[in-house]
């Protein structure tokens, strides 16, 4: 679950105690000092305000996916709360001829939170399925609609079922009969809340929907299915969202339609993006910036201040410091934050894992080089016959491989040979006309990516795809994780000595992002070393390296598939490196395989000398 | 049959205002992936202009000329101050702008105009019917698509017959390739905003009209059916965004007809789990555009 207990387990629990002390904290002072009610209810509103956005950061921080629809689930919770706390007395007021019997029914406040969690998370599971066949991925536009929709069905609901919801009679809302008394609710669940988050984000399914969000295909190419992690993701959230809309419900005394509609879905939201989406940190600093903004607004807004002598409540200056002031700060807020800073004032910063760079993992020593395994474990890897028609263009036609472990295959050819078809299809990508692959003949055509990695066939990518916004230890680590319950029967290898073994070591807390070209080439490969392959098939490895890097590229690549005992399937178009690093090579041209054997015999082969130079080279 | 017939006249009304939104959506969202919530202010800023003009003692023959060509500017001046600044950005980014924007120009209503509706008279020939038969017609009905067969049709030569529509329509399908055979990306962009203006404008001025009054949220109704509409059509596809339109318009009219009494209210909900189980059993919307994922 958690890869090392100290960073992923104590140092976010110290944090969240951190985040918590200093939310709450904050207000009890700002409260002392104007001593007023108002002051108080701003305070509660704020820690509840937390609760629910805290609950949204675990979904759109961790997966990266627009969601309007947490206050939508937000809504539910608050009704079904409401419905059953409220007492008959009032209920016969309110709902006098609600379905199911619920007008006589009430249960205690706390068990209707849990009943109110239960409901929501079915209809939870129902849009995530929903989200989930939309292909929803990090920034997808299509879920995100979904989402609005859910918020809109939800408002639309309650304010058209009055039987059940008492509708949108203003003042004739529902009254709880007695308002929270006491904060201590509140603060258990927003402390509750933080750490659940934070172990969140820590965690394996946290980690794995993560590195979806940063890249959605090489996620699926490391073995992770991002669907399942993101359904995690959005039941954990909705049931934090939903005990927080409860409380919401508890405190105000009373719910409305339009209170969890398109304007509390943008505080949250906004509170969310200031702060700083991916951590749970920003989200607690985006809170209480907010609330400032907002509160401060409202009183600059609610005339008769004077600055310097000045009365705000005169022209011109009455022309910015009316009434609502505070909803336009929102919208501008959102704005200038996309348009000057869209990952928020935070980014990726998260309180707690700075404090264990910084005091918490002690020294660290380098650890020594791998050693490469004595016996490597059979494997093969066989693709035969596999044609592929574009149309009525044949881009492949029963072109064929066989690779064993232990061994470098080569496979080369001048542009539009087939190279990349090949490769698509036995990466899962293109479905083949015809023909089939297999390791040691388990069948793996027609598999999805995430499977195909999982049954031992690694891939890594032309135009690098790097988890940017994780470090290197973090992105090795991902892979690990996959490693570690997929590929068991392998040698799984220490992430730290993978590090040194790249020759990363140096950089090991930097951001993928960061890294330069050749460093960035080679976390690739040790991530993809990490998933300990059967096979590793690295797509280009030397595109855009200089001769003498494509030269370091063949040892580093050799050593760390023997560290692994990975065979490896390579394609490039370089000639020299090809026939630098492999044992074998087949040569394809016009979508056949025309040629395979030593790099000796394929360099003497006069039909690849044509393919490659031309006929009139052959006379 | 005749209520069917009626039913369907009426759903095609409904829908054809859809479809001129959704259309206007899909516009913009082909050319830099912007699915634009801010669509529903191309009709509250020209509403407020009417309610402005109504109040000046216009009438309606000059305020529909009013009613498109702010939402033309409505529209270039958006893009000029908030989309430009973001071009190019991640989707979450994008998403986010246009929902911004909405919200400080219903905030901005709400702090300069106030809360309160504000009605303006509608047409006099608003509440005719015309009959045949047992069937009787709304005339609104029928010149709502009667105007959008037109703009349609324009639209159709604008995009298919014109360098801007070629310009438009190969930078939808790879902007980086379209500017690199000479497409002025300034242009198209700005183009592909008016156009979407003023497409919203022709379906303002309906929608303006049977509203009947404004309010400082009313774009929301207007940008939710657009963007939804354009998602049953299949996001990406103009031709899926007219489609949806007039399905979503259809399914509304429909469903209030065969809806129990009772729960004739929850229309919109219902409407909603349609376009839910249509996602999941076709997520890619009526007709999808294949997304090649690029490796």
């Amino acid at each position: 679950m958690f890869p090392n207990s100290k960073r992923d387990i104590a140092f976010p629990f110290l944090g969240s105690i951190f985040l918590f002390v200093v939310l709450f904290g904050g207000g009890l002072i700002y409260q002392t000092i104007l001593g007023n009610g108002s002051a108080e209810r701003l305070v509660t509103t704020m820690l509840v305000d937390a609760i629910i956005v805290i609950g949204i950061q675990i979904y759109i921080g961790n997966t990266g996916i627009l969601s309007f629809g947490h206050i939508g689930f937000g809504a539910i919770a608050g009704y079904v709360f409401a419905v059953y706390a409220i007492s008959p007395e009032e209920k016969l007021k309110r709902i006098p001829t609600a379905p199911f019997g619920l007008t006589e029914t009430q249960v205690s406040p706390l068990l209707a939170i849990i009943i109110a969690v239960a409901v929501t998370l079915v209809f939870a599971v129902i849009v995530g399925i929903g989200l989930a066949r939309s292909g929803a991925q990090s920034g997808s536009v299509a879920a995100t609609v979904i989402t609005l929709a859910l918020l809109f069905v939800t408002h639309e609901v309650a304010k058209s079922w009055p039987e059940l919801t008492g509708g949108n009679r203003g003042g004739v809302s529902f009254g709880i009969g007695e308002s929270l008394s006491g904060r201590w609710p509140i603060l258990v669940v927003l402390f509750g809340s933080l750490i659940v988050a934070r172990l969140y984000g820590q965690s394996r399914s946290g980690r794995l929907a993560i590195a979806a969000r940063e890249d959605n295909l090489a996620a699926r190419a490391m073995g992770v299915n991002p669907l399942v992690q993101q359904m995690v993701a959005l039941l954990l959230s909705v049931a934090i969202v939903a005990i927080g809309s409860s409380l919401r419900v508890w405190q105000i005394g009373s719910i409305l339609p339009d209170r969890f509609f398109f304007d509390y879905a943008m505080l949250t939201l906004v509170m969310l993006i200031v702060g700083g989406r991916n951590s749970v940190t920003g989200a607690v600093l985006g809170v209480a910036v907010m609330t400032g903004a907002r509160e401060l607004a409202r009183r600059l807004g609610q005339n008769g201040f004077e600055v310097f002598g000045i009365g705000l409540d005169e022209p011109p200056l009455d022309w910015i410091f009316r009434e609502n002031l505070n909803s336009v700060v929102l919208g501008v807020a959102m704005v200038a934050f996309m348009i000057w800073r869209p990952t928020g004032i935070l980014e990726d910063w998260e309180f707690d894992q700075w404090l264990y760079r910084k005091i918490g993992r002690g020294s660290e020593t380098k650890p020594d080089r791998l050693s490469e395994l004595e016996t490597i474990p059979d494997a093969t890897f066989t693709a035969s016959d596999i044609s592929v028609s574009f149309g009525g263009f044949q881009a492949l036609t029963n072109a064929g491989i066989t690779a064993e472990s232990g061994e470098i295959v080569g496979i080369i050819g001048p542009n539009g040979a087939g190279k990349t078809t090949f490769v698509n299809v036995i990466t899962g990508m293109v479905e083949p006309t015809d023909g089939q692959f297999s390791i040691d003949g388990e069948p793996l055509s027609g598999k999805a990516s995430y499977q195909l990695s999982r049954s031992g066939l690694v891939r890594t990518f032309q135009n690098l795809r790097l988890f940017g916004a994780l470090t290197v230890r973090e992105n090795i680590e991902t892979a690990a994780l996959v490693a570690r319950e997929h590929r068991s029967d392998r040698a799984v290898r220490d992430v730290d000595a993978l590090m040194a073994e790249a020759g990363l070591w140096e950089h090991r807390d930097r951001r993928a992002r960061e890294l330069d070209y050749g460093n960035s080439r080679r976390l690739e490969l040790a991530r993809a070393a990490a998933m300990a392959p059967s096979f590793m098939l690295l797509d280009e490895p030397t595109s855009g390296m200089s001769d003498s890097e494509s030269i370091t590229m063949i040892e580093q690549v050799r050593h760390m598939a023997a560290t692994v005992g990975a065979g490896v399937i390579v394609i490039d178009h370089d000639l020299g490196f090809i026939t630098g690093i492999s044992d074998r090579i087949y040569v394809f041209d016009q979508g056949k395989v025309i040629a395979q054997g030593t790099p000796a015999e394929v360099q003497a082969n006069p039909q690849v000398q044509a393919a490659y130079l031309g006929s009139a080279a052959i006379t | 049959m005749t209520e069917l017939l009626q039913n369907l006249i009426d759903g095609l009304g409904r829908g054809s205002i859809y479809a001129l939104l959704a259309l206007g959506v899909a516009v913009v969202f082909g050319i830099m992936h912007l699915l634009n919530f801010a669509h529903g202010e191309l009709i509250t800023i020209p509403g407020y202009l009417t309610y402005w003009a109504f109040q000046n003692n216009w009438s309606w023959w000059t305020v529909v000329p009013l009613i498109i060509v702010s939402a033309v500017l409505t529209s270039l001046l958006i893009e000029r101050i908030a989309f430009s600044r973001v071009r190019g950005a991640k989707d979450f980014t994008l998403l986010l702008t246009s929902f911004g924007v909405h919200f400080i120009v219903a905030a901005g209503f709400l702090l300069y105009v106030g809360a309160a509706v504000k009605p303006y008279p509608r047409p006099g020939w608003f509440a005719k019917t015309v009959s045949a038969g047992s069937l009787n017609v709304e005339v609104f009905d029928l010149v709502v698509i009667g105007v959008t067969i037109v703009v349609l049709a324009g639209t159709t030569w604008l995009l298919q017959r014109t360098m801007f529509g070629l310009a438009l329509r190969a930078a939808a399908s790879d902007f980086d390739t379209a500017r690199l055979m000479g497409v002025k990306s300034d242009s198209v962009i700005r183009g592909a905003f008016a156009l979407s203006g003023f497409l919203a404008g022709i379906a303002g001025v309906f929608w303006i009209m049977r509203e009947g009054q404004m309010t400082p949220t009313a774009g929301i109704p207007p940008m939710l059916q657009g963007v939804l509409a354009a998602l049953i059509g299949g996001l990406g596809s103009l031709r899926g965004a007219v489609l949806g339109g007039l399905v979503l318009g259809l399914a509304e009219v429909l469903l209030r007809s065969w809806l129990p009494v009772g729960i004739q209210n929850l229309t919109t909900g219902f409407v909603f789990v349609m376009i839910a189980l249509l996602f999941i059993f076709r997520p890619g919307g009526l007709l999808s555009v294949p997304q090649v994922e690029r490796v």
